[in-house]
């Protein structure tokens, strides 16, 4: 407790230590404040929430400035389901003690949800319509709208004891009292709860008491027979129920779940079976599609390798087949080492030099090509001759096609050898093969036009276009 | 027995959240420590002038 005058913390003494001034009455008021707060503490742990009102209102009067008397009214507003008010303590409290007050707690939970905020102010305004039709006459209207507002707060004490006030006086007694029951369960010791109660409740037990004891049905009201060991008690009034119309109900009955089943379950049933088809069928057609498009990119990768597998077979055959590049290596090779073994031996060079397709030639290295041309014009020159001469004896026996092969190798063996490209191209003539005559004949003559042979091959040029 | 008439003048309209804050800044604060502070300020001053006139 701190002086009012000076604001020193005071002692037992009935003056300030600090300043001198008589406190002993101002001690008394605070001491009384608080007498009030303890009260209202009590009161509102037995939920006698109006007392505590009274006790708490009566603290602050007392000490405006108690801050737990103020959040503890707000508290108990807030129980009775007056939000506003509650609301207005505990912005006051917060005002005094800014800082560790639980208040502030309160007001945060009310701002922090607006959705409560709201309905807050929709009971209010309904509240305060319902009190409106009241001073209106219009006690049918109040009522709707006071459920409303005890719908939305159902704590609303002032709400609800209207509501009763407008239940007593249309005679609802029964209502009244529900209402006033549910006003007890929240504030013990209202005084008007507590009077409306009791008037509900003397109507009540007047009416109770007026109403003459329902009449019980005796057993009388049965006939009681035996047969055999058994003893039957069948009511008098009681309706004989005859096994056919059992029958007739029990059937009228499953032919109307029947019916009621082909109309509302079946085609739901029916319906459902469908979509479920579709969509089995959808998952279906997308399954095949994915298929197809696998198979179809599985039978153009396929292909793709077949092609690849052709290719590089096509390439291995060219290095390893007849006339391939091995096959040509190997010749040439066969040759070298025979020319190197034997310079003289020419007719074994010249047999692997001609294994070597010309037409490889075309495609081979240079290294291979002076290789191969130099081993030529080593033996060319005498194996030329030697198949001249070969070619030479086989065209004086007709034999002209051997007499083709040996001259065309003389030829190609020595180029410089007319005679052989001029019996060559004889040979052909005499063997019916007039293209290559006519091209050998052509040859001698672009390439030894000044010699006897040239004349005669442009003669037999001649005879052959006049064919 | 009730008289509803008068019972209905005991009920009042609630204070609405917009008129919270004016309800908030018009009440009145004033307590019994403020009354006896006032009171025992007066009586001081009284004195005061009492005690000038004597001078």
């Amino acid at each position: 407790m701190i002086c009012y005058n000076c604001g020193a913390n005071l002692t037992d003494h009935d003056f300030c230590t600090n300043c001198g001034a008589d406190v002993g009455i101002y001690k008394k008021i605070m001491s009384t404040a608080n007498l009030y707060y303890n009260e209202g503490l009590e009161r509102a742990g037995v939920r006698d929430l109006s007392g505590a009102i009274i006790s708490l209102r009566q603290c602050l009067k007392m000490n405006k400035n108690h801050v737990d008397a103020r959040n503890l009214l707000g508290l108990v507003y807030f129980e009775m389901g007056e939000y506003v008010a509650a609301l207005s303590e505990w912005v006051i409290s917060k005002n005094l003690r800014p800082t560790k007050n639980i208040a502030d707690d309160y007001l945060n939970m009310m701002q922090s949800n607006p959705a409560r905020l709201d309905t807050i102010s929709q009971t209010v305004k309904k509240y305060n319509q319902a009190l409106s039709y009241c001073y209106q006459g219009s006690y049918d209207l109040a009522i709707i709208q006071l459920k409303k507002v005890v719908s939305l707060n159902p704590k609303h004490v002032q709400g609800r004891q209207l509501l009763a006030l407008l239940y007593l006086n249309a005679e609802q007694w029964d209502d009244a009292r529900k209402e006033l029951e549910r006003c007890i369960r929240i504030d013990v010791n209202n005084t008007t709860t507590l009077r409306y109660l009791k008037e509900a409740n003397t109507v009540l037990e007047i009416d109770e008491a007026m109403t003459p004891p329902t009449k019980k049905k005796s057993i009388t009201d049965t006939v009681t027979y035996h047969r055999g060991n058994e003893t039957i008690i069948q009511p008098l009034n009681g309706k004989d129920t005859k096994m056919s119309s059992t029958i007739i109900n029990i059937l009228i009955g499953i032919a109307v779940g029947i019916a009621v089943a082909c109309l509302l379950i079946l085609p739901a049933r029916i319906s459902a079976a469908a979509e479920a088809n579709d969509a089995k069928l959808k998952e279906i057609g997308e399954e095949l599609d994915q298929k197809n498009s696998t198979i179809n990119s599985l039978e153009q990768e396929k292909n793709g390798l077949t092609a690849r597998v052709e290719k590089l077979e096509n390439e291995l055959a060219t290095y390893t087949g007849e006339g391939g590049t091995i096959s040509a290596m190997d010749n040439l090779l066969n040759a070298t080492v025979a020319y190197m073994g034997n310079p003289e031996a020419e007719s074994e060079v010249a047999a692997y030099l001609d294994q070597i397709d010309a037409g490889f030639l075309d495609q081979s290295t240079e290294a291979f090509k002076n290789l191969y041309n130099l081993l030529l014009s080593r033996v060319g020159a005498g194996v030329g001759t030697t198949y001249y001469e070969e070619g030479m004896h086989a065209y004086q026996n007709e034999m002209y096609d051997e007499a083709i092969t040996q001259l065309t190798k003389a030829y190609a063996y020595d180029s410089t050898n007319y005679d052989a490209l001029f019996n060559l191209a004889n040979a052909y003539r005499k063997a019916g093969d007039k293209v290559n005559a006519i091209s050998c004949y052509q040859t001698l003559v672009d390439s030894f036009p000044d010699t006897d042979l040239a004349t005669r091959a442009q003669s037999y040029l001649n005879e052959l276009d006049i064919d | 027995m009730i008289n509803f008439e008068e019972e209905l003048k005991k009920f009042h309209p609630s204070l609405e959240i917009e008129e919270a804050e004016d309800a908030i800044y018009n009440q009145d604060m004033t307590d019994m420590a403020d009354l006896l502070v006032g009171l025992i300020k007066d009586d001081k001053e009284g004195n005061n002038r009492t005690g000038k006139k004597h001078l």
